[in-house]
């Protein structure tokens, strides 16, 4: 027997005894087969006896099923593989202690805690048992029964906060020394907070020899220890006990109270690190609405923080005295307030010199007004400033020279006039150190640097209010931080200037932090308005608290309201959690970022491992197996009832079927490589026999082509008209053209044409855009289009287009066509081969438009020409009819008006028109041969 | 060799064919009544289709209802003497019943189990396609001016509506004379006459030796005869595969075939020189013989027939 196999319901094995008998059967019964009437079976059903005979089921099929079957009861019976830990509960004679680590820390593979814990019991049952879970505050001493130990087991639950063991470690310590034959068992998170150190060796030490220790990895657990505010979101900080020795990924999502998920971060921790931040960025208002954060997939309540009002953004304007030109910005108040505010606040300030900045800051309805050294407010920014006050806002001023030298009323306190010079050279006192801070104050808990120094400040009249007005004092009780409540809303007067020219209190850390609970206060108040957060001797209850696995819930019992500036972490009295009112909620979260905890050291101490611990299950396989083999079964039922009797009887189409599914097979496991392996597809070849024998025909001779437009009569026109041309050209010319060609642009190939015949007709469609994209590349390609509108017979001089001019200024919209003129009168075309002043067809009033030329225009220069063949000629003068001539030569269309050499100058016409699209500038060129002859002296 | 698409067809009888309980069997008497409204128009068209081609061959005669009259004999019985129309002239007349010399014909049709088959190879179970090549060659044998009958059902009718009423009495006989579990694949005996002319229709699933026996019994009494094998296609060409347990129509028998298609040559063997000696039985014995499949028209073989009969009977 294999260690650490194990059966969860062992006794269906038993089951295997009935395979023999199950194999006898199915080999007796072999699969029914289809069942069909046959009339004339009297007649035959002598014809094979042994075929008569019940057929045998095929060993394989036999084998399939037996197989099944044992799957299934194999699957029933739950085999898993546990590693099955050696614990030695037989050494010891007297009790066996147990001590289960339960803090927050052991949330993670709690259910195998317990299991494991169990399973000890079970193996301890005739021992005395005590158990004891190292949350517990008085663990009993007294042994138990291993089965009531056992149901104590079953109803713990992991802690919410950090255990300390020691309590639990002396306990168990004080039992080994009691009695001699007493061993241990410490089933152990391994991590350990600082405090447990010395606790943890001693119990090492003590206990040697009789101590089991069952530990998970001390790495598996992985802390969300704070949350910050950072310049542009929250800062998550996230601590392991121990390097996991690799790099690790984890996912952070913050929720709002409704349990939302508002976003999320991903962090990593390098493989020797157990620190790692992520960064949550999102916008202001996401950030505030936000009420928890937690590792995803991590079960701990260490894994999750809180988020109270304290981590809400505030809007913080920022309005300062200073000038513009102010000489050093770098060591003004404003900036050193606005560099103290920045990372935990949305900042803003009224650029420098507007007018009004007070009141242009309270119309964005901040949360904290900052006023730097801004001596006197009056007027109507004064009544604002009081009505925001009061309206629950709060106000810091900062003192300074304007402010000592003036006064209003919108201070906590009445100031003197006049400063207060320490250490000066008029003054035999030494700049002060900060005091102690008054037990009410706000600043409670914060840590006071002493090396802070105050040279200067605004001195308060002293009243019996003061010392409660005051959140700061000096060491002789003067204050320096001064606040009191207006309205709804506070005003606070810091009595030196936020730079560093009174004290130097705005280097130190204590200034951002006496800003940022300023800055918690002031939410309260915009919040809710109420003072609760002020009061430091009212308690918040518990609300809604955390479980061990990180999971929100009502208040456990247990759970003691705390005080309103509780910041310690998480403890029995306080669990995790939210105090106080939902509107102005005390968040509570097991581990600060001041938390610390680190990997036991168990020293020499054998520890078992107890990740192994986790039992592979082999149900789902097996059931899988079996599934499987049943529908094979199924397959085979059919192939051998004759269903798919199309592949038994055909070998090919076996042959087929097989090849078929291999080659899946084989492409399904050989695609994702030759992905990877694929080179850039070789260029197409050119295969012979795609290429159209018209296509070949007309590469060998030139031909003129015209466009089928699919009216009958036009493309036949179309076609006669370039044919009588071309015998007037082979007749006139050197040019032996073949018959023409009618083509469709979307679907012929162009590049073999240099001129195109296209008639337009009225309506019809905008050619497809394949057409498009062919006439387009065609005409960059140097060939020429020849658009016939046909129209100049009906078109009037500056009236509306004709359709099918419409039809034509559709179609050349889509493309891109240069500059068009009438065909000049020193244009090439006009002396390609003749001589001749206008451009005739059938009609002789219409223009012919050509690509405009840009050279220059030259009187003496009888014809002119660009660099290249205009790509696009329009006329609308229907030639091809003025051409159309049948198969005698007599022409097919009556001119209009048909002047007597009219037909005559069509042709010429055409054959200039010809001679430009082949011969291009040439004949522009030729006018020159007079002055190269002259030149070359003939 | 059966083609691929054949070889996935089935088999089945008419109706889901349930042995032994008689509810099925009084069912089928109702079914073959609703079928033989049709079977009765298509007997119809097939026999008009083929007036035309035997015309040309009907034996110039006296019609059916041709009454010959002949001049009295001295000595014969007064009493046969036709008074009517020995009244119209001075001579005496004697009424003879031209008719009962003619020969006539019997259709006999097995309606056993076996012919309910269809495959899917044929439209129509062979039992159709019986009645419908019986109800035809009635009509066309009455068109050639004979009479036909079914044994022990109807007398010998020269009726023109003879489908009509051929298909009356099939239609009309009463659940449990017919049972097609008890109906006889070969009739033992039948009320003919000497010369008669019987018509059999059916399948002949019936070991060779019994089928020789009967016959010989039919025409030692001078019954002439001819006898028309059904048979479905798929009876023919067995085109099955796989592994199959074939059932018997008229027993409780089965037959389990590990492959049918290694059978198949065997099998079509085996029925084709079973169709041998039933032809040779039946030609010994002074019997026609032709042979229909049920995917064949009608008509082709009801064109044999009429060749045959007619032949015969002149």
């Amino acid at each position: 027997m294999i260690a650490g196999l194990s059966f969860l319901a062992p006794f269906a094995l038993i089951a295997l005894v009935a395979l023999p008998a199950l194999y006898f059967l199915l080999k007796i019964t072999p699969p029914p087969p289809r069942r069909l009437p046959l009339p004339t079976l009297p007649l035959v059903k002598d014809l094979l006896g042994k075929e008569r005979e019940p057929a045998r089921t095929p060993w394989w099929l036999l084998a399939l099923r037996l197989a099944a079957a044992t799957a299934i009861i194999l699957a029933v019976a739950g085999p898993r593989w546990q590693p099955q830990s050696a614990v030695n509960t037989e050494t010891g004679t007297g009790p066996l202690v147990l001590i289960l680590d339960d803090g927050w820390t052991a949330a993670n593979a709690w259910q195998t805690r317990i299991a494991r814990a169990s399973a000890i019991l079970e193996q301890a049952a005739n021992r005395p048992v005590v158990l004891i879970p190292t949350s517990e505050e008085f663990p009993a001493m007294t042994p138990e029964t291993a089965t009531t130990a056992l149901s104590r087991l079953l109803s713990l639950t992991p802690k919410p906060y950090v255990v300390l063991r020691a309590t639990a470690l002396d306990v168990a310590n004080a039992i080994l020394q009691r009695e001699a034959g007493a061993t241990a068992v410490w089933i152990s998170d391994a991590i350990r907070d600082d405090e447990d150190k010395d606790t943890i060796e001693r119990f090492l030490k003590h206990a040697a020899g009789r101590l089991e220790i069952i530990a998970s990895p001390a790495a598996a657990v992985t802390a969300l220890s704070g949350i910050n505010q950072s310049g542009d979101g929250l800062e998550a900080l996230l601590r392991r006990a121990a390097p996991r020795g690799e790099a690790s990924q984890g996912l952070l999502r913050a929720y709002d109270d409704k349990g939302r998920i508002l976003g999320d971060a991903t962090f990593s921790f390098a493989a020797t690190a157990t620190e790692a931040k992520a960064k949550l960025a999102l916008p202001i208002e996401i950030l505030n609405d936000i009420s928890r954060v937690d590792i995803a997939d991590e079960k701990t309540a260490g894994a999750v923080q809180l988020l109270d009002a304290g981590h809400r953004r505030r809007r913080v304007a920022l309005i300062s005295g200073e000038t513009t030109d102010t000489a050093q910005p770098l060591v003004s108040a404003r900036y050193f307030v606005s560099r103290a505010l920045q990372p935990y606040s949305d900042l803003r300030e009224p650029p420098r010199g507007s007018p009004d900045p007070i009141a242009r800051a309270l119309e964005e309805r901040p949360d904290l007004l900052v006023m730097v050294d801004i001596g006197t407010v009056s007027g109507e920014t004064a009544a604002a400033l009081t009505r925001y006050v009061e309206n629950g806002g709060m106000l810091i001023r900062f003192a300074g020279p304007g402010l000592a030298a003036a006064s209003d009323n919108l201070l906590p306190v009445t100031l003197r006039r006049g400063g207060r010079i320490l250490g000066g050279a008029l003054s035999w006192d030494k700049p002060q150190r900060l005091g102690a801070i008054p037990e009410a104050s706000p600043f409670t808990g914060l840590t006071i640097q002493p090396d802070i120094r105050i040279e200067r400040q605004v001195l308060a009249e002293p009243d019996a209010e003061l010392s409660r007005a005051s959140w700061a004092v000096l060491e002789d009780g003067t204050p320096l931080v001064t606040a009191a409540a207006r309205g709804k809303g506070q005003i606070v007067l810091f009595h030196v200037t936020g730079d560093t020219s009174w004290s130097n209190l705005p280097l130190s850390g204590l200034f951002v932090d006496m800003l940022r609970r300023c800055l918690t206060l002031a939410k309260m108040q915009a919040n809710a308005g109420t003072q609760a957060m002020n009061d430091a001797k009212e308690k918040l209850p518990p609300r809604l608290t955390l479980d061990g696995f990180g999971a929100l819930s009502a208040a456990t019992a247990k759970a003691q309201p705390v005080e309103t500036r509780h910041t310690a972490p998480a403890s029995a009295e306080h669990p995790p959690g939210f105090y106080g009112p939902p509107e102005a909620s005390l968040a509570v979260n097991t581990l600060t970022p001041q938390s610390r905890f680190a990997a036991i050291d168990f020293g020499a101490a054998r520890v078992i491992t107890m990740s192994d611990a986790r039992a592979i299950d082999f149900r789902p396989m097996l059931m899988v197996i079996a599934a499987l083999l049943v529908i094979a079964d199924a397959i085979a039922m059919a192939v051998l009832g004759g269903a798919l009797g199309f592949l038994r009887t055909s070998k090919r189409a076996l042959v087929s079927v097989t090849a078929l599914a291999f080659s899946l097979l084989l492409a399904s496991m050989v695609a994702p490589e030759s992905a990877h392996a694929q080179t850039p597809p070789p260029a197409p070849e050119l295969d012979i026999r795609s290429i159209r024998p018209e296509d070949i025909r007309s590469s060998l001779r030139p031909r003129l082509a015209y466009v089928i437009t699919g009216d009958v009569r036009v493309d036949e026109a179309s076609r006669t008209g370039l044919t009588g041309l071309g015998q007037i050209l082979s007749q006139r010319t050197s040019l032996h053209l073949d018959e023409p060609i009618g083509l469709d642009p979307a679907r012929d190939e162009l590049v073999f044409y240099s001129m195109i015949y296209w008639p337009i007709l009225a309506g019809q469609p905008r050619p497809s855009d394949k057409a498009i994209r062919a006439i387009d590349g065609f005409m960059k390609q140097g060939g020429t289009i020849l658009f016939d509108t046909r129209d100049a017979f009906v078109q009037r001089p500056g009236g509306q287009p004709t359709a099918e001019t419409r039809a034509l200024r559709a179609m050349l919209a889509a493309l891109d066509i240069p500059a068009l003129e009438p065909i000049p009168q020193d244009h090439v075309l006009t002396k390609t081969f003749y001589l001749l002043d206008r451009f005739v067809g059938r009609y002789a009033a219409g223009d012919t438009w050509v690509e405009t030329l840009t050279g220059p225009r030259d009187a003496k220069t009888p014809a002119r020409a660009g660099d290249r063949v205009s790509p696009i000629i329009i006329t609308s003068n229907d030639l091809a009819s003025a051409w159309a001539v049948d198969r005698f030569g007599s022409p097919l269309f009556p001119l209009v008006p048909g002047e007597p050499r009219q037909r005559e100058m069509a042709f010429r016409t055409g054959v200039n028109l010809v001679m430009y699209v082949f011969t291009g500038n040439y004949k522009a060129d030729q006018v020159h041969i007079p002055a190269l002859l002259e030149r070359l002296g003939q | 060799m059966a083609s691929n698409n054949m070889a996935i067809e089935e088999a089945r009888a008419i109706p889901a064919f349930t042995k032994g309980p008689p509810l099925a069997l009084t069912s089928e008497a109702a079914r073959l009544a609703d079928v033989l409204p049709h079977l009765v128009v298509e007997a119809r068209n097939v026999a008009a289709q083929l007036q035309l081609g035997i015309h040309g061959r009907r034996r110039p005669g006296p019609g059916e209802e041709f009454w010959e009259f002949r001049p009295f004999v001295a000595g014969e019985s007064t009493s046969r003497i036709d008074w009517r129309r020995s009244a119209r002239d001075d001579r005496l007349y004697v009424r003879e019943r031209e008719w009962e010399s003619a020969s006539v014909h019997w259709l006999w049709i097995d309606f056993s189990a076996s012919m309910h088959f269809a495959s899917r190879l044929a439209e129509r179970p062979k039992r159709d396609r019986a009645v419908l090549i019986g109800l035809a060659l009635a009509d066309l044998l009455v068109h050639a001016g004979e009479r036909v009958g079914m044994p022990g059902e109807t007398p010998p009718l020269a009726s023109r509506n003879i489908i009509m009423r051929l298909a009356e009495t099939m239609a009309r006989r009463k659940p449990g004379t017919f049972d097609p579990m008890t109906a006889d694949a070969l009739p033992d005996t039948l009320p003919i006459r000497r010369q008669d002319h019987l018509v059999m229709i059916g399948d002949f699933i019936m070991p060779t030796e019994e089928f020789a026996e009967k016959l010989a019994r039919i025409a030692h009494r001078g019954v002439r005869g001819t006898v028309v094998l059904i048979r479905d296609p798929a009876e023919e060409e067995f085109p099955f595969s796989g592994e199959l347990e074939f059932e018997g129509l008229e027993s409780n028998e089965t037959w389990r075939v590990g492959e049918a298609q290694e059978i198949a040559v065997k099998y079509r063997e085996r029925i084709s020189a079973i169709n041998e000696e039933l032809r040779r039985i039946a030609l010994k014995n002074g019997f026609g013989f032709v042979k229909h499949l049920t995917h064949r028209p009608a008509a082709e073989t009801l064109l044999t027939l009429a060749a045959l009969i007619g032949g015969n009977a002149a």
